[in-house]
């Protein structure tokens, strides 16, 4: 149970929500970056931190004997594939919005038509 | 004996796999189509014959964690009900042959006659109350489609809408009785299970569990409502005489014989489970109350299927009041009153499409005298129309007697207000007999023309009513046969206690004798001023205060459709930021409100100090800084460097949480992120939008109730510093080297364990790429080939309007 967690992840949704919900459409795309970037911070919450050490990181030592607790490997497989997905998205988001300008001249979604 | 898996589910089976097999069938039988559905209907009636003596449940598993299973329970009462669908199917099969001659869309009319079969099966057999629901919603379906036969014609169309919209509400109204029975059963079986024979047997701990719950009257009652739009009972019997609309032999299977069974087949079936003084008074009073008004109406009717329509809603009544009475006798009326009205009522429609296919008009007031031309139909008639008025010895007079004789029973137990039971049940019975003699004037006294030639009906038409009259005759002389094949177990099935069932004509003097004799004298008694009766009815349906329901029902819709339409283009506006923000807020409501409710189970862990490790927090707390930084940022670019902050910040979370591999590919594309981004900010020119305060503090608003939601979340959802690897990750770490070859768990899973995931994720990235190159290659292509082709480029690239 973690305050600073909490926190951190609550102020970064409300951060990219309240930037989605912008006009200028460069500001939506930084808000579509900002939600994956929470995402990510609670995904590798959900696998529990604890004091960062050699041991914990999900590398085995060696083929073959004991298996040692390690950190989560699963949320961070989860998170490595929501990283690039989150990359392609918001390049294509990107692009999108540059090509929308192109037609539209204006960055306001609320003038585009 | 157990009956056999095999047998059972080829017999349900056969029907669904012949309805998708019709529209070959049509093309290479064309109207002989109708035969072949009737060897299908003869296959299953063969096959559900050969477990007459089994009984029991049998069934494989589905959804095991659920209790949900393909369970089919065989007993008398389903079977009772199977058996009647099928072989009334292979009749109705072989006069739609001839009936719908030269008619249009054939292949789907017998693909749906099909499948509504294989689902009445299905309905009759199923125990597991998921099936049960699937099976009654298909039905509906089924109905649906053959009540809007005719699908060029609005009326058709608008009845076969009406049944749906009350069919299928009902079976809403189903599916929520059946969840709180699922609910209860957790705490009387000792874990949730859809088993309906399960609970039957400990019907005192389900009942217990249920009232403990407070669940009990709420579930009595949607089943009861349920049964009670599937069944036609009032207020929500209008639907069925505008069914009628649907080709006859579909009146006389579906809207007749068996769909509309399906509520009183499924109250019987509860009846041991549900029996309580709530069960009787609510589902007594509704069978005796929709018994009366179905036979005022049946007086009142001009149209020999709409005098059907109402008097089949009359005498599923008398079944649901059979089933409602707490004696032994009310459950014998309904199951074997289920029988009867099947013999005579499914001839009756059958009688009245031999007429008007032959006579041409529908019409009581035209026709008269038909005995002449229509002899054999005639006699079918009179024993139908006999046994449908209760006339000793014809068979409705059995159930009916036993009907009379719960009634009596039950208020000479309780006295005071129960006497009317008896009392209304014997005006409804009085004017049954005033109805069934109106639809038997039909062939009887003078020709009443404009009709013009009556022409004789093929084999096809009059075979299966002379069948099923048979069929009447055969239970009437001897009721005691049919009790001994399958009645009895079908009373068994249906009553609380012991039951031995004895019917045959009264031998002495008792008061529901009584309430026969006056019902058939009455009722002769009362036919010569039928005129005078259905005046009156009229005069009620047509007064000024709305006591149709069918009003209601229209009124309902076009309320619904106007304010839709208003509604619609108010809440749908094409800004798609409307919708986040509604979203967003509503989503986050709902999901705290959900953590609201379930605050017991779900405990915050004591919120001591920051609870990660100093430097995490500290890392956190600089890439909130920076996001925040990112939502006040003056300019694009400053824009994209806080993101960048963020984002770097995110890198140092992930080394510092142990995960190396995130760190690594975080930094390559944050690093790839910013120079994107610089690359297209340099050719946008820089936005500033008007401060408006308004709109930021709704924003704001949304953007902190989304804040919190996940701000809840996180508290309420991440395990304790000790908690135990969950299973996955333990069965990944300990598999990732004998399992995948590597050492890196991380890797193993993403290119061994889920490649097929990693595989989808790069086609993701492959899609954007390349959507990316076309977005900004192709428009200038585009614009090229126009201009070579000597057109004027429009300044905005040709594509908005």
């Amino acid at each position: 149970m973690s305050a600073a967690l909490a926190v951190a992840v609550g102020g970064l949704f409300a951060v990219g929500t309240f930037l989605l919900l912008q006009r200028d459409v460069i500001r939506v795309v930084f808000g579509v970056a900002v939600v994956s970037q929470a995402t990510f911070v609670y995904l590798i919450a959900m696998g529990g931190i604890d004091e960062g050490t050699r041991d914990l990181v999900p590398v085995l030592e060696v083929h073959g004997g004991g298996v040692p607790e390690v950190a989560d490997p699963v949320v961070q497989a989860l998170v490595l594939t929501a990283i690039v997905i989150s990359f392609g998205t918001t390049a294509l988001a990107l692009v999108l919005s540059y090509r929308a300008y192109e037609e539209n001249e204006t960055m306001d979604v609320t003038e585009w038509t | 004996m157990d009956p056999n898996l095999t047998i059972v589910a080829t017999a349900v089976a056969l029907p669904f796999v012949a309805a998708v097999l019709s529209p070959l069938l049509y093309r290479v039988l064309g109207e002989r189509t109708g035969y072949a559905g009737a060897v299908v209907a003869a296959a299953s009636f063969g096959l559900l014959a050969t477990e007459v003596d089994s009984h029991g449940t049998v069934g494989v598993s589905w959804v095991p964690a659920l209790d949900v299973g393909a369970q089919f329970t065989v007993d008398g009462w389903g079977l009772l009900f199977a058996l009647l669908a099928s072989g009334i199917g292979v009749l109705v099969f072989v006069y739609s042959a001839a009936y719908m001659h030269g008619e249009e869309g054939l292949a789907r009319y017998y693909a749906a006659l099909l499948a509504f079969m294989g689902s009445i099966l299905g309905v009759a057999l199923a125990s597991d109350l998921v099936f049960v629901f699937l099976f009654w919603e298909l039905t509906s379906l089924c109905s649906f489609v053959l009540i809007g036969h005719y699908t060029d014609d609005d009326e058709s169309r608008y009845s076969a809408r009406m049944a749906m919209v009350v069919t299928v509400g009902g079976g809403l109204c189903l599916l929520a009785g059946l969840l709180m029975l699922a609910v209860a059963s957790r705490g009387a079986l000792g874990g949730a299970t859809f088993d309906l024979t399960a609970m039957i047997a400990n019907d005192e701990a389900m009942r217990a569990a249920l009232r403990d719950s407070g669940l009990f009257v709420p579930a009595l009652g949607l089943i009861v409502v349920a049964a009670a739009a599937k069944s036609a009972q009032v207020p929500l019997h209008f639907w069925l005489p505008n069914a009628m609309v649907a080709p006859t032999p579909v009146s006389a299977f579906l809207h007749s014989a068996t769909m509309v069974k399906v509520g009183v087949y499924f109250l019987g079936r509860v009846r041991p489970l549900l029996m309580s003084p709530e069960w009787v008074s609510l589902v007594a009073t509704l069978g005796l109350l929709t018994m009366t008004v179905g036979s005022l109406l049946a007086v009142a009717a001009t149209d020999t299927k709409e005098l059907l329509a109402y008097s089949t809603a009359s005498h599923l009544g008398l079944m649901v009041a059979g089933f409602g009475f707490d004696v032994v006798y009310g459950g014998e009326a309904g199951a074997f009153h289920l029988l009867n009205h099947a013999l005579f009522k499914a001839p009756l429609f059958l009688v009245a499409g031999i007429v008007v296919h032959e006579a041409g008009t529908r019409d009581l007031d035209d026709l008269g005298g038909l005995w002449r031309e229509l002899p054999v139909t005639a006699s079918i008639t009179v024993i139908a129309a006999l046994s449908m008025a209760g006339i000793p010895p014809f068979n409705g007079f059995y159930s009916k007697e036993l009907l009379f004789e719960a009634a009596y029973e039950v208020a000479h137990e309780a006295g005071g207000l129960a006497w009317l039971y008896p009392a209304v049940a014997t005006l409804a019975s009085v004017l049954t007999v005033v109805y069934s003699v109106k639809f038997l004037a039909l062939f009887f006294g003078e020709r009443r023309a404009p009709v013009a030639d009556v022409h004789r009906p093929p084999i096809a038409l009059v075979g299966p009513p002379a069948v099923l009259a048979s069929a009447a005759v055969v239970v009437s002389v001897a009721p005691q046969l049919a009790v001994d094949v399958i009645v009895q177990g079908a009373v068994d099935a249906t009553g609380t206690g012991e039951a031995e069932l004895s019917v045959g004509l009264p031998t002495h003097f008792s008061p529901p004798v009584a309430m026969s004799a006056v019902a058939v004298v009455g009722g002769f008694a009362a036919y010569p001023f039928r005129g005078r009766l259905a005046a009156g009815v009229q005069r009620g349906v047509d007064a000024p205060i709305p006591v149709r329901p069918s009003g209601w029902y229209d009124w309902i819709v076009s309320t619904t459709t106007v304010t839709s339409a208003r509604f619609g283009p108010a809440v749908h506006n094409g800004l798609l930021r409307r919708y986040v923000r509604w979203v967003a807020a509503a989503g986050s409501l709902l999901a705290l409100a959900g953590f609201a409710a379930a605050a017991g189970p779900l405990e915050i862990g004591g919120i001591g100090g920051i609870g990660v490790p100093l430097a995490v927090a500290v890392v956190l707390g600089v890439a909130t800084l920076a996001g925040a930084a990112v939502a006040t940022a003056s300019s694009h670019v400053s824009g994209v460097l806080t993101l960048s902050i963020l984002g770097f910040m995110l890198a140092i979370f992930f080394i510092l949480a142990s995960a190396p591999d995130l760190a690594l590919t975080q930094l390559v594309v944050e690093t790839l992120v910013l120079l994107m981004f610089l690359l297209v900010l340099q050719r946008l020119p820089s936005f500033y939008s008007e401060v408006r305060p308004l709109a930021i503090a709704r924003d704001a608003g949304v953007s902190l109730l989304v804040g919190a939601m996940a701000f809840v979340a996180v508290l309420l959802t991440i395990p304790g510093p000790d908690a135990d690897p969950t299973s996955v990750a333990a069965y990944y770490t300990e598999q990732a080297v004998p399992g995948g070859g590597g050492t890196n768990v991380v890797n193993v899973i993403l290119v061994d364990f889920r490649a097929f995931d990693t595989l989808g994720e790069l086609l993701v990235v492959a899609t954007a790429a390349i959507a990316i190159l076309v977005l900004v290659t192709m428009r200038t292509r585009g614009e090229a080939a126009v201009t070579e082709a000597g057109e004027e480029p429009t300044p905005d690239g040709g594509d908005s309007p």
